[in-house]
């Protein structure tokens, strides 16, 4: 039988068997905290960082990405707080800058509060989330893909860098990748670039709602946020 | 390379998935790169995906994934050697052998490779010549162990000046005897 350990979220008391994630056991008690990389039943890197929250240890606040940190009896865990949104936004805007490009990075960023992208847009087309790449190996036990080189010139690459026959061509890294999902119809050109209203939309649906609520974004759907998994 | 010649290597490490760093090296201290086919190779024998294999091999700097030329030039770039001029002696070495970083001469004789430290800082620029360290590189120092690397094959491919090249053998035959007499004039002194 699972043991069950009991943590507070955002002061309320959740319980979640032991083994799952923080992330996972808010998003069941419906604390949408942000997220990006995070496949349901996927093993979490912490990839996008978007998913960082409050561990309060002793009276100290650590913060981690909550996709990697095991839930533990008598956890505190605060996920709404002035200083994660603030740092939440900020990595928003960057992922935003590294793939402007994008529907689902854009509908995410909104989400965080992000009205405007102070960083020069990179236009990269990846923000190394490595949705692809565990897709890949968790799911189709193919392993035809995964992240190559280090540092700055870290990217999703074939071993030796060709198709290898064994990979089974089922598209899933491109179904699962945030890039893929509607592109964004706002202006991206160099100088021009902003974030596009449609994906503002989205949130002032739900007008006046504060930063950081989950609006239920479609989005979700889309790239199959857990909210949508969990059903 | 075949599954026969790496065979010693793979000795005793088949099925091992912990080995591949140690595989991996081992093979390029024998052959002086990885080939493709050699970690496809390592991928079966070992029981490592190739994905891991071609990640591994690409991700540290001590591994080549290309063929690399009979000496092989480590210019360090880190801080310290960088304001001590070290990318002068990078276009330096450009300006001779005609190579950047990551590149081999024609005749494959030298490659010329940047690191991001050697952990001398102190004694920089630091240029490693074939594993062999060598402290305070200057322009003139590193032509001397360049032409004593090539030896007499050696001859820039695409540069004929070799009127300066024969002054600049003196110029470092010089400077070695120089540094030697002033050696041995501190070995009188103490």
């Amino acid at each position: 039988m699972k043991k069950i350990v009991t943590l507070t979220i955002d002061g309320a008391t959740t319980r979640a068997p032991k083994g799952t994630t923080v992330l996972d056991a808010a998003i069941e008690y419906g604390i949408c905290i942000p997220h990006l990389c995070h496949i349901p039943n996927m093993t979490d890197i912490g990839a996008c960082r978007l998913c960082i929250v409050e561990n309060i240890v002793d009276g100290r606040s650590r913060i981690t990405t909550s996709c990697t940190l095991d839930v533990q009896e008598g956890m505190v865990i605060r996920t709404n707080t002035e200083r994660i949104r603030h740092l939440r936004r900020n990595i928003a805007e960057l992922l935003v800058a590294q793939a402007p490009n994008s529907r689902a990075v854009q509908d995410m960023a909104v989400r965080c509060g992000v009205k405007e992208v102070r960083y020069p847009f990179r236009n990269d087309d990846c923000i190394l989330c490595g949705r692809c790449v565990r897709i890949c190996s968790d799911m189709w036990q193919a392993r035809a893909i995964g992240f190559v080189g280090r540092g700055a010139e870290r990217r999703v690459g074939f071993p030796f860098g060709d198709r290898p026959a064994y990979c089974k061509e089922c598209n899933s890294c491109v179904d699962t990748c945030p890039m893929t999902i509607v592109p964004c119809e706002g202006s991206m050109k160099p100088g021009e670039a902003h974030l596009c209203g449609g994906c503002e939309s989205q949130l002032s649906m739900a007008s006046g709602a504060q930063e950081a609520m989950c609006v239920m974004c479609r989005l979700g759907e889309g790239f199959k946020c857990s909210r949508y998994g969990w059903q | 390379m075949s599954a026969l010649t790496l065979e010693p290597i793979l000795k005793g490490r088949r099925s091992q998935p912990h080995m591949l760093i140690e595989t991996l090296l081992d093979v390029q201290e024998s052959n002086g790169y990885v080939s493709t086919e050699d970690m496809k190779i390592i991928s079966r024998e070992l029981g490592v995906p190739e994905i891991e294999v071609y990640r591994a091999a690409n991700f540290y700097k001590a591994l080549s994934l290309k063929p690399r030329g009979k000496n092989v030039i480590t210019i360090c770039a880190g801080t310290a050697c960088h304001v001590r001029g070290s990318n002068l002696l990078s276009s330096q070495i450009h300006g001779l052998l005609g190579i950047g970083p990551g590149e081999t001469t024609a005749d494959g004789l030298f490659t010329l490779e940047q690191v991001n430290c050697l952990g001398a800082c102190a004694l920089g620029p630091v240029v490693v010549l074939n594993g062999e360290y060598h402290d305070h590189v200057t322009p003139a120092k590193l032509k001397a162990l360049i032409l004593k690397a090539g030896g007499q094959e050696k001859q820039a491919p695409g540069k004929k000046r070799t009127p300066v090249k024969a002054s600049a053998r003196k110029e470092a035959a010089a400077c070695a005897n120089g540094k030697k007499r002033h050696s041995s004039g501190k070995a009188l002194k103490s």
